[in-house]
């Protein structure tokens, strides 16, 4: 398959496996950071750890949708779609993330009428084939996937469907980035930039890293080759003392970005003054909700909602995960009484969830050459 | 997904994935799109297309 083949070539991902065994220096311990689900899920598939060398290490970033909804919103979604009359729609892995009483799967076992959707477009047909039910989309997601919703949601309004809406819990990257390079927990040298999320916004809203940060940021796609690539250009970088933002994802990301796609985001939302993110708390400019022009879209304001947060259960290190702080196989209950099939944490529903990706690829711990 | 058929008046496309299964995607995004073209695709929505110089 073009563009996918080529990019998975061993043979290749062994020569800059090599290229990155000579970039690195000696003695010293290498943290990048992959800051996209999506990439997590690609280097525990492909073992793409296995061609680094031991100092050199890969922290999991806070990347993945589904992850960073805390239990608080899953809660409120719960209580919508417990309304009777109303179809609650959502993506397949938000159906199984816990909330404080059970998930939006355990409320349909309840009666509840939650359906699963591939895209909002879907919610909006079952809409429109249904007028006498009202039918609510549970919008998540990064800058990749909130142009989805805002089309629905302009599609809604020009055909005229008055019994949708959406209850909006859309993130934006940038701000946990910044709360995480704030953070005197993490030390980082550098960050594999999420593709998807620069196919919309660019790379430009990157910049602030080396910037004020100091740390080299290469934006990378999601083969194999790809994501060994992008981890040799940062060594490059750090190597050669320089230190910016560089666009390894050419074949699919300008680095200005989608302009039609942020036109239409900016019309359909705007931020919230603070959001809450699972594991980091409460970060600023960081969610994103309906603005004034859509509000009778809203489903936080067409329905009642609890709107309470909601602590993480005390056996799941979710957080921790999130901040890339621990590994998952540390967290307690890794495995045990946490498992894909039984998740505790949001980590371990999504296959981009860092937990899920090492639990469903085998990947633990283990010794690696040092250099 | 590949472009095998295109509807600009609506800004739909019915695609097809790499195991052949056709799916309609939401094209308004994009400032062009042609019948071949492969499209990255997001919850129904086409956000890119793959560079034409390196498809070519």
């Amino acid at each position: 398959v073009k563009f996918v083949d080529e990019f998975r070539d061993a043979a290749l991902g062994r020569a800059v496996s090599g290229e990155i065994l000579s970039l690195v220096e000696p003695g010293r311990h290498y943290k990048v950071m992959e800051v996209c689900g999506g990439h997590t899920h690609s280097i525990y598939k492909y073992g793409v750890d296995d061609l680094l060398p031991a100092n050199v290490e890969l922290v999991h970033g806070p990347g993945c949708p589904v992850c960073v909804i805390p239990m608080g919103r899953v809660d409120d979604g719960i209580a919508i779609a417990e309304i009777p009359g109303v179809i609650f729609t959502c993506f397949g892995d938000m159906m199984r993330v816990p909330g404080s009483n059970g998930s939006l799967l355990d409320a349909k076992a309840a009666g509840a009428d939650v359906r699963m959707v591939y895209s909002p477009l879907d919610a909006l047909r079952i809409a429109k084939q249904n007028p006498d039910r009202e039918v609510v989309f549970f919008a998540i997601g990064f800058e990749t996937t909130a142009p989805s919703t805002a089309l629905t949601l302009k599609r809604a309004r020009a055909e005229g469907v008055g019994n949708f809406s959406c209850i909006c819990s859309h993130v934006t990257i940038v701000p946990p980035l910044r709360a995480l390079l704030e953070s005197p927990d993490l030390r980082l040298d550098g960050f594999i930039g999420p593709g998807h999320v620069a196919t919309v916004v660019g790379a430009r809203p990157f910049e602030f890293i080396p910037a004020d940060y100091g740390k080299p940021v290469v934006v990378a796609g999601f083969e194999p080759l790809d994501i060994l690539q992008s981890i040799a250009m940062i060594l490059r970088q750090l190597a050669e003392g320089r230190c910016e933002v560089e666009n390894q994802y050419r074949r699919v990301v300008p680095y200005e970005g989608n302009l039609r796609a942020l036109e239409v985001l900016a019309e359909v939302f705007e931020l919230r003054p603070h959001f809450e993110w699972r594991g980091l708390g409460f970060i600023s400019d960081s969610g994103l909700k309906l603005s004034q022009a859509y509000a009778d879209l809203d489903a936080e304001l067409r329905f009642s909602v609890p709107g309470v947060r909601v602590a993480d259960p005390k056996a799941c290190q979710c957080g921790e995960v999130l901040k890339g702080v621990i590994k998952p196989w540390e967290c307690k209950v890794f495995g045990t009484a946490c498992t894909p099939e039984r998740p505790i944490g949001t980590c371990m529903v999504s296959s981009e969830g860092a937990c899920a990706a090492y639990y469903n690829f085998g990947r633990f711990a283990r010794e690696r050459e040092v250099v | 997904m590949t472009i095998v058929l295109l509807d600009e008046h609506r800004a739909l496309a019915l695609c097809a994935d790499a195991d052949g299964e056709r799916h309609t995607v939401e094209t308004a995004l994009l400032e062009k799109a042609a019948v071949g073209e492969q499209l990255l695709v997001h919850a129904g929505v086409a956000i890119a297309s793959l560079a034409r110089e390196v498809a070519a």
